[in-house]
């Protein structure tokens, strides 16, 4: 629900739940220990004075790819994703990698996943920087190569750890519209509607997790307690997927409803639910079930000592008029 | 120690539970129910427990015990007032109170209570 919000409320950080064990975690992921930190700090005199120069050859990789247009097309974002990114090139030697680092690194990824960056494509992009940067620690470190490598390698680590971040950033924003779309489905109310006196209905449509399992019985006790009902029919013909788990929810407010002496019919479990439920084994025993919402209320109407007359009117009604008829034979 | 008022009502005790009750308390109440059923000759038996926000594992275990025992001395038993909130952590902690008939408060278990004795009056037998 906190996905709800607008960004400015919650930082990005805290929405993608990264906490800082994760972050130590994540660093672990590549190996980055020791003195990885100290190597990288290391190469501060290499990439601090060629920092523009970097910047740019990563947005020049870039700009040919339409998968990166909306970064690079749009002056504004260019120029914010362009600070970033120098920013972020600037942090990786300063050798502080908590908290704020991990900020900037999402606040970076969320420019890229809104401009609908390519994941792909950003890789490529930042593959070709860290060669750029590769090449120059090569450069400079013509005499002793193999220490080179192991600053370029611990520099290295510290990329992949980024590229972790970014990219799931990325996934997090794409996955943000199908989260919005079943919240919505799950916030959908489930109403408890009374039909007749003693007797409600709760039509429920969308998926049943546990979460709304509890909002739907907790809203049925307290509609039976306030109505005064006997008898409840749930109705799940709008419920796509029932396996054993929703099963389980539903006997849960079935037994609930009984202990406060209500009797609860559920219907609408269509022939491929009421077949999957077999195979799976779940226990049904404790439900009162009936086809459909119609044999529901019916059998509910029964349980209440209801019985429903069609009134007398002009036109008899079919069996009347057999009778008529039969009888002028 | 807390006594649970019993109170006579026709042909049936209302047992009126007024605040949390300790096991022994339960236990107290369940003999003094089995004496007055047989005194009175009583038909069904109604438990309230209206007052209370927590049913436990031993309170759900002694109100079927309640009712077994009314069972066998000739009462049916209704236990009433289960709350909301207490029904559905009931449910949740497993306790679904199998074995006793409930209702949502006193007025609807007596005409259970009142329905059942004349549905077993026009039976056979």
């Amino acid at each position: 629900m906190s996905d709800l919000r607008p960004a400015a409320e919650s930082s990005l950080i805290d929405r993608m739940n990264i906490s800082q064990p994760d972050i130590e975690r994540r660093l672990k992921y590549v190996a980055f220990a020791g003195d990885d930190a100290k190597r990288v700090a290391s190469l501060a005199d290499v990439i601090l004075p060629a920092v523009d120069e970097l910047t740019a050859s990563f947005f020049d990789f870039l700009a040919p790819f339409d998968e990166a247009a909306g970064i690079v097309k749009n002056r504004a974002t260019a120029e914010t994703a362009r600070r970033s990114k120098a920013e972020h090139l600037r942090a990786m030697v300063k050798g502080e990698y908590g908290v704020p680092y991990v900020e900037e690194r999402l606040r970076l990824g969320m420019l890229y996943a809104k401009a609908g960056l390519d994941p792909r494509v950003f890789m490529g992009a930042f593959h070709h920087l860290m060669h750029e940067i590769g090449s120059r620690v090569m450069t400079r470190h013509r005499d002793a190569p193999s220490e080179g490598f192991e600053r370029f390698s611990s520099l290295k680590k510290l990329g992949f750890f980024d590229i972790g971040l970014i990219v799931d950033v990325i996934i997090f924003e794409r996955e943000r519209t199908i989260r919005l779309q079943q919240d919505a489905i799950r916030e959908l109310s489930t109403p408890v509607l009374q039909v007749r006196d003693r007797l409600l209905i709760l039509p429920i449509i969308g998926v049943i997790d546990t979460q709304r399992a509890r909002q739907l019985t907790e809203g049925l006790l307290r509609a039976i307690r306030t109505y005064r009902a006997k008898v409840a029919v749930l109705d799940i013909t709008g419920v796509p997927i029932v396996d054993s788990k929703v099963a389980n929810h539903l006997v849960q407010t079935v037994m609930a409803a009984r202990l406060m002496g209500a009797v609860t019919i559920v219907t609408g479990l269509s022939a491929e639910v009421a077949q999957a439920l077999v195979t799976l084994g779940a226990d049904l025993g404790k439900l009162n079930t009936v086809g459909d919402l119609q044999g529901g209320l019916e059998e509910a109407e029964r349980l209440l000592g209801y019985k429903v007359l069609r009134s007398q009117t002009d036109t008899p009604a079919p069996a009347e008029r057999h009778d008529v008829a039969q009888r002028t034979k | 120690m807390m006594q649970v008022p019993i109170l006579k009502q026709g042909d049936f005790l209302i047992a009126s539970v007024q605040a949390a009750l300790t096991d022994a308390d339960l236990i107290a109440l369940r003999d003094d129910l089995a004496d007055r059923a047989g005194r009175f000759r009583s038909r069904g038996v109604v438990v309230d427990v209206t007052a209370l926000d927590v049913v436990d594992s031993f309170a759900t275990r002694m109100l079927r015990g309640i009712a077994q025992t009314m069972k066998l001395r000739g009462a049916d038993t209704v236990v009433v007032g289960i709350q909301p909130e207490v029904a559905f952590s009931m449910v949740q902690l497993g306790l679904t109170l199998e074995g006793a008939e409930t209702a949502l408060d006193l007025e609807e278990g007596l005409t259970l209570l009142a329905e059942r004795i004349k549905r077993n009056a026009a039976g056979p037998g």
